[in-house]
Order: structure tokens, then C-alpha cells, then sequence
């Protein structure tokens, strides 16, 4: 054993003498894994104790400054490389507030030491690049219990590679199935599912996913034996074999028809469509049912207001005629049924007055080359690039140049008129172009030559918006397309399949990568017409699953193996018991930013929560319910999460208890109908189902040990259970 | 048992107390604290110690960071770009001096401990800093780490017919950073998420929204609508494999529990309250919030965090930053500290008086503190390397100063102390063994802070 040690000692020492060392791909490393460019330490702004290094190594030439040249160079002695407070710092021979971070024998101290003794040379720009990170195994079948050890490989641009295992950070992207020791890679698989390691390494990120199957039995006819509609359950079914999770039937006509049209149009099916629905023989009714639904007047209103959460259209950031303005523009887009490229292409490129063309408004709600730069992303990427603007983004491989090469493309949208204060003014604004401008990168002082991400500079002459929408929604851009088939599916599933939808960082994969190319692929061959993906995902045996999980399946909540039941979103609800009691909440004011209240006259009697522009419209029980709040370009803001203050208000707010006492509730014309028949019409309206025999037993006992003094009372109080109970809060 | 209530309707019409009573006999059996088993099994896991049963926290949350270095930890010393307008001032504590504008603060140091040198290694991003501070940990791994008054409610359940963790006035609100904000029961469940009261104490018709049932809906008349959807809930056997189902229903228990209840009702009542005590905490959100702290751990509650402010952006806050969204240093001292100030003092003052801050540990964190250099536009930004957190009651020794920040309040000089470390604290006082175990993701066993971590001894 300590002949091998030893030998392996040599071999190391040989290693580090045999070329030499690179300040960039040697020397960074060894900091960034011992931690000293973390935040915490000398990588905060302000450095730590007088030394100050760059966030993860964003910076190494100025690194390579603050260490060799810095103080008039005392950090290294080159006379005497040992006695560097360089390398007595980290070893804590003299005081250092961080301690011990580095052992006098281990082979990155002697990769530090050897660096010195080579002349502490620079990062140039004739180093090699790092052009690949591999991690290995990259795909691998596991059982829980196992220890696999990962390896990671870095690729150079001169064609050479080094195991850089022991200088990479490790990280797992879902704990419950994977946990990974940060510093060796040495992974324990403590779950089933699919868990992903990721490996940061000088600035760059690999990934493995690491599948780990159910001890379930399951034969392979099962697969074999499932209907495959289309490219959705194919992919879907190969990931449950792989899984060994077993698909739950098909769910019921009824289960169908309620959760097609509160996904789709947002509202509950009346008894008269469930029960012709429920009544047809025709193999194909519920295609049929789902084109129906793509063209129903509900489907704008739920998918204008979808995407006005996208867009922040909300009275605290506009005035009350340019959000309407802004609605109208968006509502007009999804009547006309606009491929959803060409709608994004009209907001970023557009100018002109803020009344006119209503897509204006998203540069008077982002006002800054680099907010407008950074929801852009958001909206239309998902990606979130604002911790580059101060440093490399250390969990993407997004660098402090590239944040403002991308916002630099928005330094020439220039404006005229009304400011951004919601409170005040006529919300009248001009946008155009300016023939110059930049905006500065900080950290040089000059602009960065502006350009799409991953792209070089665009030429001096463009338009840079035009140039941008033309990258943003052309084939060099990987991440537009997978954004918006991410957010459609998200729609119809309650998660994406990168989950959550606003973050498509490499370091958080897809649940199942080849299901979201499939659809991505689907949506760019069908010319961005977001209706074919819906079409696509709602008549896919997938989407009809049953929500009733088997033995099988049950610890399954990633992998589509069932239908999973989620609460309904708030303004959904809202509109349901709207539908039911037949009574509808008034909208008349909205709530500022201040708190303040303002008086709208935009919504008549019986407006649904649907057909709401905005977003700042007073209503406690929207609020309460988890609507998105349009503060931030985030789907985080929604929350469709039960909690105790929700079902107080279900028990004892006004929104059931006034609806259901008003003379013109669902409750009056049914006082005088046989128990039977009003418990069936309460359970179709409410549940889009009729009640089992075994219900109408139970409930009728219930009627009959009433006293007929309360007999409004009493159906009051069926119409309360059944809009309390889970079946009619959630969609499954 | 439903037979019997609806001939008692029959008779009894209209919503008296009396029947709510009678309903809170026959409908509280139904409901009996869901946690029991959980704690009985905590009891012998070791991580609750005995004797500590009537124990509280109330944790107020300075959401915006308040400036260390311009209220509790002066640097009068420094160049006047780092120690700002304000002066020392003279406290109950020989060891303690606080800032001018926290004048009611020196009456009441000798109850109260700071500790000046924590930090933390997190972005300096505000729901970083929300996560870290109230949790502990920063979250990885798509693991959330749970509130510390999650972790309470889940070792200890609840006392009384009132939520053992409550946040007043509201949940914080949106930070900036995308990040979820740690107020929350993470991987104990939402079943352990707080009840968040929604509204404003210091409003004239404050109530807690929907707590009683409408003045129709009598004792009889809720057991039938109990009754009727149990019925109808039944029938779904999807749900019990979703965690938010079997929670909404958990919740319906609960607050059918909290809705029938006396204690509960008068535990929220502020009216109860003499209108000097009232006017002695503030007229105002923050101090009306402080009097309701109070009054929950009077009545059982184990654990509340206040959040002094709801977000950073276009309010009041203690993110001083100078210009606009945001506050500037002069709102701070003519509006925000005197606000706080009060509602603080009288807090501790008031728990003092009526013995209850032996048994209640009242906490003042915050996301980070700030720059110990002034910015141009006068403020003063984000600055996670170091700040000052207090502590007073719950076996804490009052006036004590334990750590030690550089001369300008930039980084720890003496005593490093770490969010892992303050949560420990918290856990410490409330009985908690903070070595013990969680069941954490895929139910591997999760230590209630990390290795390492530990309480501060100096404070007890």
C-alpha cells in the first residue's frame, strides 16, 4: 500500500513537472474548490481581508493581478516560492481568517507551488479553451443503495483532456433520489426515479442522469400493450419501462370532460354537455370534443389571461389606458390565433405610441437595457441571466461579458412621454430606436460589442432588435422553442417537464429530455401554432390517464405514469363557483403597489375572473387563492398551494355562503324539485358526474331528517359540501 | 350523533355562543390534534428535552435588512463615510449601546442580547437571505429546508385549539430573486406551513378574516355540513395519493377546530385589550402585531414570526438602498425605527411584567445587514459578511454582547456566528435538541441544523 502511495506520489509530482501549468485551467481550479473566490469568502465584492478574487474565477486576468501584482507583488516570492502568502495562507502557517484550506502535501498545493516556481504565469489569450466537460457514466441504471463514483473529463481546444475529477464541484438536482459528496463525486443512490449529478468545472457545467427503476415487477406486454396516440406516449412509455412504473388506465368520460375544459378554457362543462358528451357512442368524441374546445370564445379569454401573466400586465406598473391597450393587443394576438413566434417577435421589436401598438408596454413595464434584456430572457427563454449582470453566473454558464453583450442589444430603444409612475400621468408614451448608444460594461468601462447569447457580435449597422428576434425565434436559438412547448405542457400537467418552467438552466434537466425535443419538434414543424400542441398533449393517452394510482405507480410524481390531481388555479375556482351558484363577484377597484385602491370602470356585471386584464384588481378571494401577482416574470408568483386562510373562506367567507343565500342562486329553482333529482343536477353541475347510488342514499337520509322549515337551508348546505369537497377544488 | 343535532336546529334557530359551545364538545373530539403521534414519538426520540413544554418563540423578521452599523452596532470611530448621521447612545446595559434613534431600545437592554458578528456565505440577494436566515441553511438539491416554527410544530404540535406556528401580519412577499423565501414547512410538509393571519391588527374592524361562521350558519347546521361532505369528499381515491389533497383535508379538520373555539376567538380579539396597553405598543401594523404576538403565546401558540415589513419594493422597509423603489436612510430614522422602537419595547417590556419572557424567546433577525460604506445616492446596500441579530427571554441573560464586528462593521472580528447557529439558538430555548433528526427527502434522516452548528452558549 505505501509503495503504491508513493508511486502514485511520483506520478503526480511528474504530472505537475511534465507541462506547463495554465493560471486558467490549473491554478483557478485548485481556488474555486478549496472555496476562496466563493461568496463567502475573498470572492464577495469586496474581497475578504484586503484580497479580493473574482466570483468562481469570472475574472482571471484580473485574479492573476490581485495575486502576483497587488501589494507590489508580495503574495508570491519568487526567490522563494515556499514562503508565498499565497500558499502560507491557505495552509494556515500564518493567521488566516478562513483556516486550513489547502495541505502542505496534497497535489494542489504542489500545483500552486510548481506554478510559482514556473513564473506565476498569466491567463492569455493563446490558453488553451475549455471546449467540453464530459461526466461519466452520463447515463446510467442504478440501484437504490449503490455508490457510483463520477469522473469527470475536461476536453481542451488543442486536443488534449485531463481528468479534472478531484478540481470539479458536484451537485444533485433532486435529493430524494441522488445525493453526491460536493467535493469527490462519490454519488449514493438513496431513491427511485430519474436524479441528475452535475459537475461545475472552470466555468462550465456536465451533467449525468442516473436512473434508478422501482422494484416494481412489471412485464414488458404492459408496455407493449399501452395505446400510443401519439409522439407523447411513446416517449412517455419508454421512460416508464425504463422506470418500472406501470401506467393507470384511461380515466372516464366524465373525468375527461372536466379536465379537458377547465385546462383549456378555464371553465366547468355544463350538465347539458356532460350529459350529451356522456350519452355519444362515437369512438372519436373526445377529439372531437377537443377541437371544440380550441375554438369555444373561453379559450381566449383563458389563454390571453395565461400569457398576460408572461407579459406583467398589471395596474401597478401602467396606467389604466395603456394596460388596456397592452390586453387588447394580446387578446387581439390570441383571437387571430398568432404563431407564437410572430407574437414574440411583435413585442421585441416593437415601437411606435403605447395606445397604438399596445406590445409597446412591455418596454414602459421594463425600462432599462438590462431589465428589458433580463425579462426578455425570462418570458421567452426561461432563463434567468440577472445574477450575470455583477458576476458569472455560477450555476449557468452565463459570464458578466455575455449579460451585457445581450443587454446592449436594448441600449438604443429610446422613449418619449409618460415616465412609469402607475399612479400619475396619461400612460401616453413614443418608443423608437435611436441611431446610437451603448451601454457600458462596468467592469471595463467600455461596451461590450452587443450580441445574442452564444453568438458573436452583431454587425455595427443593424437593427439590434430586429437582429435579436431574428436569433430569439430562429433555429440558432435552443431554448425558445422547449420554453413555450415547457410552459404549454406545464398548462396541462400542473409541472413542466423542466420544473419550475421559468428556470431551463442546464444544471436542472428535463424529467424526460426526448419527450420535451418530441414536442418542441412538433411545435417548430407546425409553425409555432400553439393550438396543434395543445391538440397534441389533449389527445394523447397520457393526458387521459387516470388520476387513480396503482400499487405501481404510487410513489410517481415526475414521470406521467397517472394523472396527477392539483387545486384548481384561483382565478378557475373563482369562475367555477361562479358557474355553479350563478352569482358573480363585482370588480370595481384595483390595489396599488401602495396599497392605495383606485376606482375601475372596466368590468360590467358578470365579468368572470377570466376575462380580467389585470392582475391588481381588488378580490380576496383571487389573492387568497394564490393568483399570479405580475410583480416579476415568474410562473413562482402563482401559488395553487391549499392552506388554512383558503378554507376559512370556503367555511365561512362570503364568497359561498353570500353566493349561495341569493335569490337568484342555483339554489331557488331547485327548492321545489324532487331530492333525487336536484342532488343530481348539484352533483352534474359541480362535479360533471351524477351521483352514485350509494351518495343519493346517504344524501337523501340527510334531506329527510330536515325539517321543511329548512329546506332552502338544507340544499344550501349540499351545494357548500360539494363545492368544499376535493373533487369539485381540484382538477384530476 | 347527526340525528340528534338536526332536531336541536330544529328547536334552536339563529348563532348564540352557547351553541357554538356545544358544538365545540361534540365537534373538537373529531378533530383532536392530527400531530399527537408525531410528538409522542419525538418525546422518545430524544429530541424534545422535558420540562420545556411552555415554551415560545416569537421571531420578528426585519424583512429589508436593517442597517447594524446605524442601530445596533455604531461605529462612531470610523471615517464618516462608514459610521453615517447617527450617535450612540447610552443603554440599561453597561455593555450595550445602541443608536439615537432606538431610544426606547435602552430601556430595555438589560432583557435583551446582541449578537454582532453573524454572517453568512449566501447571495446578498433578500429571499437568499430569507431562506437562509429562517431555515438555516440555503436550500441545494431542490431540497427546502423547513421554517424553524415548522420544525416547532412538527417536534412539538400544538398546545391549544390555535395553529402552533402563526405569521402575522402576512407571508413575506416577493424579494427580487426568484428564490423561494423559507417561510414555509419544506420537507415536513405543508401540513406544518404557518397560518398566516392576513390582516392588518391595527385597522379599525380587524378580524382575522373568516375565522366564525356567518351569523345563518348555527352549531347544528355546521355538523350537517360537515356531515354532507364527508359524504360527497369520499369518493375520489386519487387523492390520497396527493399530498395537497390529503392536506386540504387536514386543513378542513384544523379549522373546523380553530372556528369553534372560544380560546381561539378570544386569542385574536385585541379589543379585549385596554386601549393604553394598545396605544403602548403603537397604533400602527408593526406594534398592533406585537400586542397579537402576545396574546397567541398566551394562548398557546408555539411559535410566531412577525414580519416587521412585506416586501422591499414601493413600501416601507429597512431597505435602505437611498433611492427609489427603495428607502432612504432619513425615512429610516423619522418613520421606521421610532415605529419599530416602540412595538419592540413594548414588547419585551410587557412579556417582562407579565412573567412571560422567561418562557418566550423573542428573536430580531434579518436577511443580512449593510454596507458599512455609504453609497452615493446616501444608503447603504446589501451586506451578508456581517450583522447583528438579538435575542431576549426564553432562558436568555439579557444585556449581554456576545461577537465582535472589524472597526467598521464590515466583517466578524471576534466570534463568528452562522445562521445554522442562530437557529440552533431558537431550537436551544425552545427545549429542542438541535442534534436530533428530521425525516427528510426519501426519508433519510435530516439533522434539525448542520454538523457543526450550534447554539450560542454565551447567550444562556
Amino acid at each position: 500500500m505505501r509503495i503504491l502511495f508513493c508511486l502514485f506520489a511520483v506520478a503526480s509530482s511528474l504530472w505537475a513537472a511534465d507541462r506547463p501549468l495554465s493560471f486558467r485551467h490549473d491554478v483557478l481550479p485548485v481556488l474555486s474548490k478549496a472555496g476562496c473566490n466563493g461568496g463567502g469568502c475573498h470572492g464577495a465584492l469586496a474581497g475578504k481581508g484586503g484580497f479580493r478574487l473574482s466570483l468562481n474565477a469570472y475574472d482571471p486576468a484580473t485574479d492573476h493581478y490581485n495575486i502576483t501584482r497587488e501589494l507590489r507583488g508580495r503574495r508570491v516570492e519568487f526567490n522563494d516560492p515556499t514562503r508565498s502568502l499565497f500558499l502560507i495562507k491557505p495552509t494556515a502557517a500564518v493567521r488566516h481568517k478562513g483556516g486550513k484550506r489547502l495541505h502542505e502535501d496534497s497535489k494542489d498545493y504542489q500545483i500552486l507551488l510548481k506554478w510559482i516556481q514556473q513564473g506565476a504565469p498569466g491567463p492569455s489569450e493563446k490558453d488553451a479553451k475549455l471546449a467540453r466537460l464530459a461526466l461519466t457514466p452520463g447515463n446510467a441504471r442504478v440501484k437504490k443503495g449503490d455508490t457510483p463514483q463520477l469522473k469527470v473529463t475536461a476536453h481542451f481546444s488543442d486536443g488534449t483532456q485531463r481528468d479534472v475529477t478531484a478540481w470539479a464541484k458536484f451537485d444533485s438536482t433532486d435529493a430524494s433520489v441522488a445525493i453526491v459528496d460536493a467535493k469527490t463525486g462519490r454519488a449514493e443512490i438513496i431513491g427511485f426515479g430519474q436524479g441528475a449529478i452535475t459537475a461545475w468545472y472552470s466555468g462550465q457545467i456536465a451533467i449525468a442522469r442516473l436512473i434508478s427503476p422501482w422494484p416494481n415487477q412489471i412485464p414488458d406486454k404492459v408496455f407493449a400493450a399501452s395505446s400510443k396516440a401519439n409522439l407523447i406516449d411513446r416517449h412517455v412509455l419508454v421512460q416508464l419501462r425504463q422506470l418500472n412504473l406501470k401506467p393507470s388506465p384511461a380515466s372516464t368520460d366524465s373525468e375527461f370532460i372536466r379536465r379537458a375544459f377547465l385546462d383549456t378554457i378555464g371553465v366547468l362543462p355544463k350538465p347539458a354537455e356532460v350529459r350529451e358528451f356522456l350519452a355519444d357512442p362515437a369512438a372519436d368524441k373526445r377529439s372531437k370534443l377537443v377541437d371544440r374546445l380550441l375554438a369555444r370564445p373561453e379559450f381566449v379569454d383563458y389563454w390571453t389571461y395565461r400569457w398576460a401573466d408572461l407579459f406583467l400586465i398589471s395596474g401597478k406598473k401602467l396606467r389604466p389606458n395603456a394596460l388596456k391597450a397592452y390586453y387588447s393587443w394580446l387578446r387581439g394576438e390570441i383571437v387571430k390565433n398568432t404563431p407564437w413566434d410572430q407574437l414574440v417577435r411583435q413585442v421585441v421589436t416593437a415601437r411606435g405610441d403605447s395606445m397604438e401598438n399596445g406590445a409597446t408596454n412591455f418596454y414602459a413595464v421594463h425600462q432599462e437595457p438590462e431589465t428589458m434584456a433580463e425579462n426578455v430572457s425570462q418570458a421567452f427563454m426561461s432563463l434567468s441571466i440577472n445574477c450575470a449582470k455583477c458576476h458569472n453566473h455560477p450555476l449557468e454558464k452565463w459570464t458578466n461579458d455575455q449579460y451585457y453583450a445581450f443587454a446592449n442589444l436594448f441600449a438604443r430603444v429610446r422613449v418619449k412621454g409618460w415616465g412609469g409612475d402607475a399612479r400619475n400621468g396619461d400612460g401616453k408614451r413614443t418608443l423608437f430606436t435611436a441611431p446610437r448608444g451603448d451601454l457600458l460594461q462596468p467592469r471595463t468601462g467600455k461596451p461590450q460589442p452587443p450580441a445574442p447569447l452564444d453568438r458573436p457580435a452583431i454587425a455595427a449597422d443593424a437593427d439590434r432588435r430586429t437582429v435579436l428576434a431574428d436569433w430569439l425565434t430562429g433555429p440558432d436559438n435552443p431554448y425558445f422553442t422547449r420554453s413555450i412547448a415547457n410552459r404549454v405542457w406545464a398548462n396541462f400537467f400542473g409541472q413542466g417537464i423542466v420544473d419550475p418552467v421559468d428556470d431551463l438552466r442546464v444544471s436542472n434537466p428535463a424529467s424526460n429530455e426526448p419527450l420535451l425535443n418530441g414536442l418542441a419538434g412538433h411545435l417548430m414543424k407546425n409553425k409555432y401554432d400553439l393550438k396543434s400542441l395543445m391538440r397534441l398533449i389533449l389527445t394523447s393517452d397520457t393526458y387521459a390517464r387516470s388520476s387513480t394510482p396503482l400499487p405501481e405507480n404510487i410513489g410517481d410524481t415526475r414521470y406521467h405514469a397517472r394523472y396527477y390531481p392539483r387545486r384548481l388555479m384561483a382565478e378557475v375556482l373563482q369562475d367555477a363557483i361562479t358557474t355553479v351558484t350563478k352569482v358573480s363577484p363585482k370588480y370595481a377597484n384595483i390595489t396599488l403597489s401602495d396599497g392605495s385602491t383606485a376606482k375601475t370602470d372596466f368590468y360590467k356585471d358578470g365579468t368572470r375572473a377570466l376575462q380580467l386584464f389585470d392582475s391588481a384588481v381588488t378580490s380576496y378571494f383571487l389573492k387568497t387563492f394564490g393568483r399570479n401577482e405580475r410583480e416579476i416574470t415568474c410562473e413562482c408568483e402563482r401559488s395553487n398551494k391549499p392552506s388554512m386562510v383558503q378554507v376559512l373562506h370556503l367555511s365561512n367567507g362570503k364568497t359561498l355562503n353570500d353566493n349561495l343565500r341569493a335569490d337568484q342562486s342555483c339554489v331557488t329553482p331547485l327548492i321545489a324539485k324532487d331530492n333525487a333529482v336536484l342532488i343530481e343536477e348539484a352533483y352534474l353541475l359541480c362535479l360533471a358526474r351524477p351521483p352514485s347510488a350509494e351518495e343519493i342514499k346517504r344524501l337523501e337520509a340527510v334531506f329527510k331528517s330536515t325539517p321543511v322549515t329548512e329546506r332552502r337551508a338544507v340544499i344550501e348546505d349540499l351545494f357548500w359540501a360539494l363545492m368544499t369537497s376535493r373533487e369539485f377544488l381540484f382538477q384530476h | 350523533m347527526f340525528d340528534f343535532l338536526g332536531e336541536q336546529e330544529a328547536s334552536i334557530c339563529g348563532g348564540s355562543h352557547l351553541k357554538r359551545r356545544e358544538f365545540l364538545q361534540v365537534g373538537a373530539l373529531g378533530a383532536v390534534g392530527l400531530s399527537l403521534p408525531q410528538v409522542l414519538a419525538a418525546k422518545e426520540a430524544g429530541a424534545v428535552r422535558a420540562g420545556h413544554e411552555d415554551k415560545a418563540c416569537i421571531m420578528i423578521f426585519n424583512l429589508g435588512a436593517p442597517s447594524h452599523v446605524d442601530l445596533w452596532d455604531m461605529k462612531p470611530e470610523a471615517a464618516a463615510e462608514y459610521r453615517g448621521p447617527f450617535k450612540p447612545i447610552r443603554t440599561k446595559s453597561e455593555d450595550i449601546e445602541v443608536s439615537e434613534i432606538l431610544p426606547q431600545h435602552a430601556k430595555v437592554a438589560d432583557k435583551f442580547s446582541l449578537v454582532r458578528s453573524v454572517h453568512h456565505g449566501g447571495a446578498a440577494v433578500h429571499d437568499a437571505g430569507w431562506q437562509i436566515m429562517q431555515t438555516g441553511r440555503r436550500f441545494s438539491g431542490g431540497v427546502q429546508t423547513p421554517h424553524a416554527g415548522a420544525v416547532a410544530s412538527h417536534l412539538l404540535g400544538r398546545k391549544s385549539d390555535l395553529p402552533p406556528f402563526v405569521v402575522l401580519p402576512e407571508l413575506m412577499g416577493r424579494g427580487g430573486g426568484n428564490l423561494p423565501n423559507g417561510q414555509a414547512g419544506g420537507f415536513l410538509g405543508k401540513a406544518h406551513d404557518p397560518f398566516a393571519l392576513n390582516a392588518d391588527p391595527s385597522k379599525k374592524d380587524f378580524k382575522v378574516p373568516d375565522l366564525l361562521p356567518p351569523d345563518q350558519i348555527g352549531a347544528a347546521r355546521l355538523e350537517r355540513r360537515r356531515n354532507m361532505r364527508e359524504i360527497v369528499d369520499g369518493a375520489v381515491k386519487s387523492f390520497e395519493a396527493s399530498e395537497d389533497a390529503r392536506l386540504l383535508n387536514d386543513t378542513f379538520h384544523s379549522a373546523f377546530r380553530m372556528m369553534t373555539s372560544e380560546q381561539a376567538r378570544a386569542a385574536f380579539d385585541l379589543s379585549k385589550e385596554k386601549q393604553s396597553v394598545r396605544e403602548r405598543y403603537g397604533m400602527n401594523r408593526f406594534g398592533q402585531c406585537c400586542l397579537l404576538a402576545r396574546r397567541l403565546v398566551e394562548n398557546g401558540v408555539r411559535f410566531v414570526t412577525l414580519n416587521s415589513f412585506l416586501t422591499v419594493f414601493s413600501q416601507l422597509s429597512w431597505d435602505i438602498h437611498g433611492s427609489k423603489p427603495f428607502m432612504s436612510i432619513k425615512q429610516m430614522a423619522e418613520i421606521i425605527a421610532p415605529m419599530y422602537d416602540q412595538g419592540y419595547s413594548a414588547l419585551i417590556e410587557d412579556l417582562h411584567e407579565r412573567g412571560l419572557l422567561d418562557n418566550t424567546l423573542v428573536t430580531t433577525l434579518a436577511e443580512f445587514g449593510r454596507t458599512p460604506k455609504m453609497n452615493p445616492a446616501g444608503g447603504r446596500d446589501h451586506w451578508p459578511q456581517c450583522f447583528t441579530c438579538s435575542f431576549a427571554g426564553g432562558g436568555v441573560k439579557g444585556g449581554r454582547v456576545v461577537g465582535k464586528s472589524d472597526p467598521v462593521g464590515g466583517f466578524p472580528a471576534e466570534r463568528p456566528v452562522s445562521p445554522g447557529d442562530v437557529v440552533a439558538t431558537i431550537f436551544h430555548s425552545l427545549g429542542l435538541n438541535h442534534q436530533a433528526t428530521l425525516p427528510g427527502p426519501a426519508g433519510r434522516p435530516f439533522p434539525l441544523v448542520d454538523f457543526g452548528d450550534e447554539p450560542i452558549k454565551e447567550l444562556f
